[in-house]
């Protein structure tokens, strides 16, 4: 992974991480925003602009690319280096999440 | 009674939050929107007194079906665009947060917006001040002739015009910004 990608990813924002993770499925913008919102008890909320730009972007980066088109809505799914990322994410909010529970990173 | 008004009314590039609140009054005063025309005229139709929420989004390049779909999918009407600009509404009846009437839910794409329109809005401007108007400006002060002074007179009035603009877009930009950074 270059140097790049990492600086802009890891960390992500909350929305970001979200977005990479129901990725993991083929899925348009709405849909993951509804998806999303049932994960987080309606806390989290992506608005259209913010899933637009999100979308583009990451896929501009090969993050997620374009799958198939299913009525005029664009479904993307997360490529090998959006996989990667995410591990990269997941593993640090591992350890954060362990050390806040006073687990230490090998606990 | 007229059921269309066109109203006159100058945003500049930094103004975007103000005219959507004004939009937003027009609506509650049964007048909604229903086209821009260059430069600073709005055209208006007669509706039923509504709570509708008003959003500009800015996008140098044409935008895709996708684009357009997503935001009709989160339930925003398009209204049409104006060099770049591109408005939505949605009525606040049909929202269930705040953020759902918002197009933007983080602060880091209210500032990629706000960068993309330094870029490709006020930087072109800057250029063609400091590449057009600046050395005719200077270039009619040098020469000789009776006309000359038409010229002069016109450069100095956009200049002033310019570096009004430029500073306040520049500054009010900046402060957008930081208001985001800093919510």
């Amino acid at each position: 992974m270059d140097s790049r990608i990492k600086r802009i990813y890891v960390p992500m924002t909350e929305s970001g991480f979200y977005i990479l993770f129901c990725l993991r499925q083929p899925q348009h913008g709405y849909g993951i925003s509804q998806q999303v919102r049932q994960m987080t008890g309606g806390e989290l909320v992506i608005s259209a602009g913010t899933m637009y730009g999100t979308l583009s972007k990451m896929e501009k980066d090969g993050l997620i690319a374009f799958e198939r088109e299913e009525e005029k809505r664009k479904l993307y799914r997360i490529t090998e280096l959006g996989k990667e990322v995410l591990r990269l994410e997941i593993k640090r909010i591992e350890r954060m999440y362990k050390n806040s529970k006073g687990e230490g990173i090998n606990g | 009674m007229d059921s269309k008004k066109t109203l006159i009314r100058f945003f500049t590039i930094a103004d975007y939050e103000e005219e959507e609140i004004w939009l937003h009054n027009q609506h509650k005063n049964g007048w909604k929107l229903v086209k821009m025309i260059l430069p600073c005229f709005y055209i208006f139709e007669r509706c039923t007194p509504a709570e509708v929420i008003y959003r500009l989004d800015y996008k140098n390049n044409s935008e895709t079906s996708n684009y357009f779909q997503i935001f009709r999918d989160y339930g925003w009407e398009y209204i049409g665009h104006c060099v770049g600009w591109l408005y939505f509404r949605k009525a606040l009846s049909e929202t269930d947060s705040e953020c759902d009437g918002e197009i933007f839910s983080d602060n880091e794409s209210r500032v990629d917006m706000i960068d993309h329109v330094i870029k490709t809005r006020l930087l072109p401007i800057l250029i063609i001040f400091l590449c057009c108007i600046l050395p005719n400006f200077i270039g009619s002060i040098e020469t000789n002739s009776p006309l000359a002074i038409v010229f002069t007179v016109f450069f100095a009035i956009l200049i002033l015009i310019y570096s009004y603009l430029i500073v306040y877009c520049g500054l009010k930009l900046r402060k957008l910004k930081e208001k985001y950074r800093n919510d």
